[in-house]
């Protein structure tokens, strides 16, 4: 097993909300946020964070960069023998963070910007020239930092993140903005991080690209973790199956013949194809389909998606979350005559 | 690199930003104007202030010219800092800062200093050029001594400036309440102080705007305590012995002082706590 570099233990936080009232303008009320989250980062490792909107996914990584104080649990530092409680700064020093989307703008150069980061980590100015280089923005380094593209922007935002050669990187959206290729050197970019025994984790909402890239999964949904482990290890402790896709030209054969489970299949049957989708793998089908003559298109083995998975995990299918971000951020909270207590 | 090594860093690639700003250009002028003219123009040997008062000394000159310190260079102050914390925090650059190994005390005592010495370092220069009009004009240095506490108080008023705009840009989300809490705060201390001296005085029973009443004189030395702008007044009447206006030197230091901490503490505090 991975050495584990950093574990979250038990860690919350909630926001504090304004709530107003006319006798107490000043009023606050505690709001959404993450409850008791539990995450080891393993070294080399990428971990991807996914959940709908208002999950939380922003402000666990914010608790992980030491941006938002802990209300309850600990951050560990796990040293050969033993674990050690870290400070904030002691945790930013070990720390790369890229937040979302950061609006770099004025007059400044993109090199003065990155050197005005790197001395608040006493960063030598030959390795903020080789980390522009390293994101591709060698030839714009004197560039105002108005006249860049979105892109280049979260190239310059990466580069920051990865001064002071972080062992842990955080990413938030790091894909957003990144035009295909760079999108491709990007991942490239990290598979050369973890080789060097940098720990990461994404949080994207490009969930079909994500999975190509991490080792680990982590499922949010409401401020918790509902589940964490490989892309199998989660599956199983869903109890969700391979599902196997099958299709082929005219007619669909009749399934029920072949397979035990009839509420597991789900045909569809076009003008000239058919395709049947099955929940449950049937030993031996394959065989039987030949053997009866039935003319196959393709078959397809799959492992259960993220979006599968984060259905099954939240209890919820893709109609019910849709896009009501409402039903998906706000906490269960306990409430005391019909307010938040 | 030593921790103070580092916000001096720091607070100076701040004060280049906005050294070197737009609004710099365009204050610059106007600036030049107040200060330098200002001295100019109470040091002119022909000059009658109204009551017939004539400036006697050069110290009297600069204290009449640090109007344009109060009108001019303060507003300045409050132009070049307002958005020292809230643009960096609408743009995300903040969340990346706050996420830095460097304490976030160090970074605030960085933004202090460097919003500080862009509106400080003109506003000396025009000083020193005012110091050397009186010169000219009238033949004669002021002493060391006030020289001294002319540059130092004009270096406080504007910090206080500075401080009250960056906590406002430090607790406001949106760029235009910190310039409104600015200029408001500014209007208060530059314009209103006065309305506020009227209405206690009124309502303290004592006869309004009478010059020779002492309890008038008195009341009014003391409430500017609790304005920057009257501080830095009192500060430069510590120069002037024949103002006496009841309130000592050490009292005017004193709360020199006050003003110096209290905002600093309040802003280094909010930033250990900001959320990005």
């Amino acid at each position: 097993m991975e050495e584990v570099v950093l574990r979250l233990k038990d860690a919350t936080y909630r926001h504090s909300l304004y709530a107003p009232t006319t006798f107490k303008p000043w009023r606050r009320i505690r709001g959404q946020g993450i409850f008791s989250a539990n995450i080891s980062l393993r070294k080399g490792s990428i971990l991807g964070l996914v959940g709908p909107n208002g999950a939380g996914k922003t402000t666990l990584l914010r608790m992980m960069a030491g941006i938002l104080p802990l209300e309850d649990g600990t951050v560990l530092d796990s040293t050969e023998n033993d674990e050690i409680t870290l400070s904030h700064e002691n945790l930013r020093e070990k720390i790369g963070h890229m937040p979302e989307q950061v609006r770099w703008q004025g007059r400044k150069t993109v090199r003065d910007a990155l050197l005005e980061i790197g001395e608040m980590r006493n960063i030598a100015e030959s390795r903020v020239d080789g980390l522009l280089k390293l994101v591709g923005l060698e030839s714009r380094v004197d560039a105002r930092l108005n006249e860049l593209s979105q892109g280049m922007r979260q190239r310059l935002t990466l580069a920051a993140a990865l001064l002071g050669s972080p062992k842990i990187l955080l990413l938030d959206e790091p894909l957003n903005g990144l035009d295909p290729v760079a999108a491709a050197a990007f991942v490239l970019l990290l598979g050369k991080l973890t080789d060097k025994g940098v720990s990461i984790v994404i949080s994207s909402h490009q969930v079909e690209g994500l999975v190509q890239i991490i080792d680990r999964l982590a499922l949010m949904h409401r401020g918790q973790i509902l589940a964490e482990g490989t892309m199998e290890e989660i599956a199983q402790q869903l109890n969700l199956n391979k599902k196997t896709e099958i299709s082929g030209p005219g007619t669909a054969p009749d399934f029920r013949k072949y397979v035990s489970d009839h509420d597991s299949i789900d045909i569809e049957q076009s003008q000239q194809n058919w395709r049947v989708v099955l929940s449950k793998n049937e030993k031996g089908l394959l065989q039987k389909l030949v053997s009866d003559g039935v003319d196959l298109t393709t078959w397809i083995d799959r492992s259960p998606n993220v979006i599968e998975m984060l259905c099954a995990a939240t209890g919820q299918s893709i109609e019910d979350v849709g896009l009501e971000v409402s039903s998906t951020s706000v906490m269960p909270l306990r409430t005391y005559r019909g307010e938040e207590e | 690199m030593s921790d103070i090594s580092r916000i001096m860093v720091f607070a100076k690639r701040f004060m280049k930003e906005r050294l070197f700003s737009t609004r710099m250009y365009i204050m610059l002028p106007i600036l030049a104007l107040f200060i330098p003219g200002m001295a100019w123009g109470f040091s002119d040997p022909n000059i009658v202030l109204p009551g017939g008062h004539q400036p006697e000394s050069p110290m009297e000159v600069l204290f009449y010219a640090s109007l344009g310190v109060v009108f001019g260079a303060t507003m300045c102050a409050v132009l070049l800092s307002y958005d020292s914390v809230s643009r960096e925090r609408a743009s995300g650059v903040l969340e990346l800062r706050l996420s830095q190994p460097m304490p976030r005390s160090h970074q605030a005592f960085a933004m202090i200093l460097g919003s500080w010495q862009a509106i400080l370092i003109p506003t000396w220069i025009l000083l020193l050029l005012s110091v050397l009009v009186v010169r000219y004009r009238m033949g004669e240095w002021p002493s060391s001594t006030d020289s001294l506490v002319y540059f130092l108080s004009t270096a406080l008023i504007l910090l206080w400036y500075v401080l009250f705009t960056i906590l406002a840009s430090s607790y406001t989300r949106e760029q235009g309440t910190a310039i409104s809490f600015g200029v408001g705060l500014w209007f208060l201390f530059t314009f209103l102080w006065a309305l506020v001296t009227t209405m206690v005085a009124y309502a303290s029973g004592v006869s309004i705007g009478q010059e020779n009443d002492a309890t008038w004189v008195m009341l009014e030395g003391g409430l500017d305590l609790l304005s920057p702008n009257g501080v830095y007044h009192h500060l430069l009447e510590t120069r002037l012995p024949q103002i006496d206006r009841g309130i000592a030197g050490w009292q005017s230091w004193s709360m020199a002082l006050a003003w110096t901490i209290l905002p600093t503490w309040l802003f280094v505090r909010r930033m250990e706590k900001i959320l990005p």
